[in-house]
């Protein structure tokens, strides 16, 4: 084999010869260490088996009616507008404007017949607005 | 699935076939896997004992994280190389608190007389494994990658976490060290006689 006789130091193939055993000379595995990892193999297989199934979604609790309802009328923000609406109607109802108020003495006071239903002024407030200009 | 057909499967399909429950695959990978984990980490520590508990602790954790796997993403034997040297680096760290000899470290594993070829092959080995526990542990670890277990430049990278250009680096300073270590060693490598 080639060597450096100056400095005493291997050559590239005398290192990579060197390597070459070293990989051939793989120890081999003793058999109380395969017996142990084996238990050890074994022990944690059996962990698994013993483990609860994961739950698919099909396992997933359903929400109840109500949630399914009040989802299905949007949830808390629709809340919010229903709860706006109703109170527009209470305030209307206690305090209704002119308007409101003139139309609703006309069909409720009785005076009406079937062809005042073609007049009704579905714009009353329009006539005003035009005379103020 | 019988023995013989499991044989051909990759490490990965044989350890999803294990996380199902099969006891084959489970032999198979040790008897597959546990030699070359146990030869790193001999050759990490310089101690047969202690290789032989990390490559039963590196395969205890191989089987726990089996139904995790994600087959066809990383490849079982960089996993096993990469847990083997954190498990060997744990273990120095903790050997630095107390002293291990370098004479014990060496301490060849089969005294019993043999042919004469056997005793020079041995001598030959426990110069190399002491030339390789004289290095920083990186620069063994990259050496022993490359030129013994024989990987490529990048699954070396991917095993120990670190650029490609950095794994050429630590094996060519590697590789020199190990040279001037082994440059007092003319007898024990058997060039004596040249």
């Amino acid at each position: 084999m080639p060597k450096s006789e100056t400095t005493g130091i291997p050559s590239d193939d005398q290192l990579e010869a060197l390597f070459a055993e070293a990989r051939a000379a793989a120890p081999d595995l003793p058999e109380g260490l395969a017996a142990r990892m084996l238990a050890d193999a074994d022990a944690v297989q059996e962990g698994f088996a013993a483990a609860p199934l994961p739950q698919g979604p099909d396992t997933a609790p359903r929400p109840g009616w109500f949630a399914r309802a009040f989802a299905g009328i949007g949830g808390w923000p629709a809340l919010a507008g229903f709860a706006t609406a109703t109170v527009a109607g209470v305030w209307i109802g206690m305090s209704p404007p002119a308007l409101v108020a003139s139309e609703a003495a006309y069909y409720t006071s009785g005076g009406g017949t079937a062809e005042d239903l073609y007049l009704v002024d579905t714009m009353p407030a329009f006539d005003q607005l035009a005379q103020e200009g | 699935m019988a023995f013989d057909a499991l044989s051909e499967l990759e490490d990965d399909a044989l350890l999803v076939l294990y996380a199902n429950g099969d006891r084959d695959a489970a032999r198979l990978l040790t008897a597959r896997l546990a030699p070359r984990l146990l030869g790193h980490a001999q050759r990490l520590l310089g101690d047969r004992a202690e290789a032989e508990d990390v490559a039963q602790e590196a395969m205890l954790r191989l089987w726990r994280i089996a139904p995790d796997w994600r087959p066809g993403e990383a490849k079982v034997t960089t996993w096993l190389y990469r847990v083997t040297a954190n498990l060997c680096t744990d273990r120095l760290r903790k050997a630095r608190g107390g002293h291990r000899g370098l004479d014990e470290a060496a301490e060849p594993e089969d005294d019993r007389p043999g042919p004469v070829e056997r005793m020079q092959q041995a001598a030959r080995m426990d110069a190399l494994q002491q030339a390789l526990d004289s290095l920083p542990e990186r620069q063994r670890q990259a050496v022993v990658l490359r030129h013994i277990e024989g990987l490529a430049n990048p699954e070396i990278a991917e095993v120990m976490e670190i650029s490609t250009e950095a794994v050429e680096s630590l094996t060519a300073r590697g590789k020199r060290a190990l040279s001037a270590a082994l440059a007092g060693r003319r007898e024990e490598l058997g060039y004596a006689e040249e």
